[in-house]
């Protein structure tokens, strides 16, 4: 029993701080990660039906580590480390680990200043530093994003924060466009009427904001016309991909064809035929 | 057609076929519907299905629209602060469910009728909604049971000047269906200014009509929103 306890009393080799006080420490640690996923739990379940998604992840992340770094704080007198001393030991320890740590300190900003600007949340698409696809998570240092190619990519937050981030998720509507030639010998005015049915007849091709059509070019081998159509950004990318060819079809059942690049040669008359 | 029915049945019902059959629990469900068609299996012990109108604005996605946009024949002008009733017509959907004391399970959903979608309000933060153009009418009048339901829209002009409604935003998650021969709401639109008004619904089912299924309730949502807000105008 004696030895028991001088072994609790004893103290941790090269340091002034004893097993007992380090056993202290580590329980109040200990305690406060259980405390901290029992209100992560607790948190979820009651805000679940509340709180859209990211923002249920951003207040659970908030008390998650907040309560973790209150037992830290509340842990460190037991291994004899004063809250003053700590201030002015981290003072001058703030000076050496922020040349140290430049690129961390600089993420960890930037990821707080997307948290509170939010040009993007869990479950977006967007175009990043030339990455497209999904995000996955947007954590205090980097970003992750899904791409559409299904990998996973991890974006440091300075660089989302500095680069020219597209939101393509944001609004609730999306524009997309075709440019459809047709032969000098069709009419445009035909051919226009009939695009404008198939956007018409096609139930997400909105009404409003409404279709706009027109001959935009008279280019070299064709009349252009111009087709700028909306759509839910939900189901946009479905419609663009199934109207172009079906509008290629309905002009060619109307007799109006789309040309392939052509060259008109004039041939010049030989000396001897002149002759 | 719409209605309660046992786990073997056959309806028919203009050019609506739905048949449930199969000996034991094994149930073989085929509809035909305006010539689309589509079978499934069910396995079930109990249960009844329930055949009734649907909040419009499901197909042909789900998840695209949660608004219905009634954009009106004629521009209706009302005069300030006076209340007044109309009678619009809206697009049917119909969901076919299966039923029992614990859950409920949408297994079908089909239509009859054109499908339309619009923006209302600005590219930026408008609503997706499903659109459809109807007259206004003085009474309920007969409609084709599959093609449209009858909306009576209880309108109030809080406003202090004359009013012009070109259209009328309704919300889905707040819409109450009943049915009998036809499918009926009854909303109220409460015009608080030129170009701002509150859309909601009245819960109060008409006599010898039943109480559709909520298509949100039965999906587990909760509904927060009472009413709708039109803020951007109503032209």
């Amino acid at each position: 029993m004696i030895n028991l306890l001088s072994i609790f009393t004893s103290t941790i080799p090269g340091t002034n701080i004893q097993i007992i006080s380090m056993i202290e420490f580590i329980v109040v640690l200990v305690v406060g990660v259980i405390i901290a996923r029992i209100a992560r739990l607790y948190i979820r379940r009651i805000l679940k039906d509340k709180l859209p998604g990211e923002t249920l992840i951003a207040v659970e992340k908030l008390f998650y580590y907040g309560i973790i770094t209150i037992a830290f704080i509340v842990a460190l007198p037991y291994i004899g480390i004063s809250l003053g001393g700590l201030l002015m030991a981290g003072g001058l320890l703030g000076i050496v680990l922020g040349f140290a740590s430049q690129t961390v300190v600089a993420n960890l900003i930037s990821g707080m200043f997307l948290l509170g600007e939010k040009p993007m949340k869990i479950g977006d698409e967007i175009g990043v530093e030339g990455v497209d696809g999904v995000v996955e998570d947007i954590r205090v240092i980097s970003t992750t994003i899904r791409t559409y190619d299904g990998i996973k990519v991890r974006i440091p937050n300075e660089k989302v924060f500095n680069a020219r981030i597209k939101n393509y998720s944001e609004h609730p509507v999306r524009r997309f466009e075709y440019v459809v030639g047709i032969r000098y010998a069709d009419d445009a005015e035909r051919a226009i009427e009939i695009i404008k049915q198939i956007a018409e007849e096609h139930p997400l091709i909105l009404k409003e904001p409404s279709p706009l059509i027109f001959v935009e070019e008279l280019a070299d081998s064709s009349v252009n016309i111009r087709v700028k159509l909306w759509a839910p950004s939900a189901a946009w990318y479905g419609v663009k991909m199934e109207l172009l060819w079906k509008i290629k079809v309905e002009l060619e059942k109307a007799g109006i064809e789309i040309p392939f690049p052509q060259i008109v040669v004039w041939e010049g008359k030989k000396k001897d035929e002149n002759n | 057609m719409f209605g309660e029915y046992e786990l073997n049945a056959e309806i028919s019902d203009e050019d609506v076929n739905i048949v449930i059959e199969g000996r034991g629990k094994t149930k073989h469900y085929k509809r035909n519907a305006w010539g689309e068609e589509i079978e499934k299996i069910i396995h079930a012990e109990g249960g009844k299905m329930v055949i009734c109108p649907v909040e419009p604005v499901n197909l042909p996605k789900e998840g695209v629209a949660q608004y219905l946009l009634i954009e009106l024949e004629k521009p209706f002008i009302i005069e300030p602060k006076v209340s007044t009733s109309i009678f619009l017509r809206f697009p049917v959907e119909i969901g076919v469910f299966l039923v029992d004391r614990r859950d409920v399970e949408r297994i079908d959903l089909f239509s009859k009728v054109r499908r339309k979608y619009t923006l209302y309000g600005p590219p930026e933060k408008g609503v997706i909604c499903r659109w459809w153009r109807s007259g206004v009418y003085d009474e309920a009048d007969k409609t084709e049971k599959f093609v449209e339901g009858i909306i009576k829209v209880d309108i109030e002009n809080d406003y202090t000047e004359w009013v012009e409604l070109r259209k009328i935003v309704f919300g889905a998650v707040q819409m109450k269906i009943f049915y009998g021969d036809y499918a009926y709401m009854h909303a109220r639109m409460k015009i608080t200014g030129k170009s701002i008004g509150e859309v909601s619904f009245i819960d109060y089912k008409p006599k010898k009509m039943k109480r559709a299924i909520d298509i949100y309730l039965a999906k587990g949502m909760k509904k927060f929103e009472k009413k709708f807000v039109m803020e951007w105008g109503f032209k």
